[in-house]
């Protein structure tokens, strides 16, 4: 009986497997910036984006980009330099109950990367294609860009390279050797920024903005694909995850 | 075996939280198929997917089952071949349905002022309900392949004609005939306006009238035979859990 209540009284004081309070906020999280982000490109969009060489395009647009790109090299270094340091040196000893926690969170991080994706890659992209149809650029840095390239795309690939470090350093399931597919996972849409380099590049050559289907796209297509990785992420997940339930389930 | 070495208190703990990774591991693999499938659609068919006056009965007809057929033979290869789930086609679909009315609405709509009925997307809904069925009957990828590739490139056109046809229909604007949708266009000025950038009807196969729109839709399921076959072993791959050397560790 006193053992019990000792159980008992440890399993109150333990933290939950799955911290709800971090799932919603990392989620909240996301969608209360970008819901600002949106409102700001609605306002100053057209208030101050359509002509590159007016100061208002400076105030409003360019030091947006200076901000988010410092913010974001901070958010990077920081977020998975304290994933690294604080790395479990001890991973293979943890108990299965740890575990199952960890992978919990591991979820959550996967979860906001998803989340981030979607943001990302689906609701900033594609709001791209109706900006150049609707304005001629006169400048790399429009609008649309300088928060689709240099503010969506790093902070899903801040948030993928966080999952993958969490994974890397926490989880005894990725303890072994470098998981392909979640490389891939990571490193492909990651690959989709540098690929921005080409994309403008064509871009200072020809006015192709007419044409969202041009080949010079196509490395955005490419890398896009990388995002089926994740099913290989899943299948390792979910054949860890049955490994620690599977005595209790049958 | 003890209670401290099970990583759950009971068999109900246990059953919660497979229910809960259930609906995470949804999510994510849905938002993130929504992301690279849309993204990989807006590039490689998007013109013809943002405005009607480029869902002409040639080249939509053509290229968009074509390039739509991908995502949905790489996640049935993960879902039906490891998990038995016959939900592989519609989930992404749905997906990417779901991405591009938010953004037509919320973006073309909301920001740059096109009337949605200018820029709704294209409904591939029964090609992949087709496809999923399909396979769930046949269990077999090859039949999915030819059959429902097949099927998918029919269907696409007669699955957004109650859509398009009022659309379609002619009318005479200064001297000129041309399609309601080709007077939206006109209206709606956009970069993708010029008639040398706007690739609609072209060649002479539209001078075959009526007969364009099936010989079209045969020509892209044809194709997306071939598409399905390269897609589901990319989706095989994709699946994959190997691990590589990790020499630091």
């Amino acid at each position: 009986m006193a053992a019990t209540t000792e159980s008992v009284k440890a399993d109150a004081a333990e933290a939950p497997l799955l911290n709800k309070r971090n799932l919603t906020l990392g989620m909240l999280l996301y969608l209360v910036f970008y819901s600002f982000i949106r409102w700001y490109e609605g306002v100053y969009g057209w208030s101050a984006g359509l002509d590159s060489f007016a100061p208002e395009f400076e105030t409003y647009w360019m030091n947006m980009l200076y901000i988010e790109i410092v913010c974001e090299v901070i958010l990077f270094s920081g977020i998975n330099g304290y994933l690294w340091k604080t790395r479990d040196r001890k991973v293979m000893s943890i108990t299965p109950r740890e575990e199952l926690r960890r992978h919990f969170t591991h979820w959550i991080w996967l979860v906001c990367y998803g989340w981030a994706i979607y943001w990302g890659a689906s609701y900033f992209t594609e709001q791209d294609g109706t900006w150049h149809q609707t304005i001629v650029r006169d400048t790399d840095f429009t609008p649309s860009h300088i928060i689709e390239f240099y503010l969506s795309y790093p902070i899903y690939i801040i948030t993928g390279t966080a999952a993958f470090m969490y994974a890397k350093t926490r989880l005894p399931t990725y303890h072994e050797g470098l998981h392909l597919m979640y490389l891939i996972a990571v490193i492909g849409p990651f690959m989709i920024l540098p690929n921005v380099g080409l994309n403008e590049w064509g871009h200072t050559f020809w006015f192709m903005e007419e044409l969202f289907v041009a080949p010079l796209h196509y490395g955005f297509v490419f890398f896009g694909w990388a995002a089926l990785a994740i099913m290989g992420v899943v299948n390792t997940e979910v054949m860890a995850i049955t490994k620690l339930l599977k005595k209790d389930l049958a | 075996m003890s209670a401290s070495q099970s990583a759950v208190r009971s068999r109900a703990e246990a059953v919660q939280v497979s229910r809960t990774f259930d609906w995470m591991i949804l999510f994510t693999l849905f938002t993130a198929v929504l992301g690279g499938y849309h993204i990989h659609y807006m590039l490689t068919g998007g013109d013809w997917d943002f405005w009607t006056d480029w869902k002409d009965r040639r080249l939509w007809v053509t290229v968009a089952p074509i390039v739509s057929i991908t995502f949905p033979a790489a996640v049935q290869a993960c879902l039906w071949w490891r998990y038995r789930l016959p939900i592989g086609a519609t989930i992404s679909v749905v997906a990417l349905m779901i991405g591009e009315w938010i953004n037509r609405y919320m973006n073309f709509w909301g920001w740059t002022y096109f009337p949605v009925n200018i820029c709704f997307p294209s409904n591939l809904l029964p090609g992949a309900i087709v496809l999923d069925v399909i396979l769930m009957l046949g269990n077999s990828m090859t039949l999915t392949a030819v059959v429902g590739g097949l099927a998918y490139g029919l269907l696409f056109y007669p699955g957004n004609w109650p859509v398009i046809a009022p659309l379609h229909v002619p009318v005479e604007y200064n001297g000129m005939m041309m399609t309601l949708a080709d007077l939206q266009g006109y209206h709606y000025v956009r970069t993708g306006t010029p008639e040398y950038i706007r690739m609609v009807e072209k060649g002479t196969l539209r001078t075959f009238g009526k007969d364009v729109a099936p010989v079209s839709a045969f020509f892209s399921g044809f194709v997306s035979i071939i598409i399905y076959f390269l897609w589901h072993f990319f989706g095989r791959w994709f699946a994959k859990t190997d691990f590589i050397a990790d020499d630091a560790s």
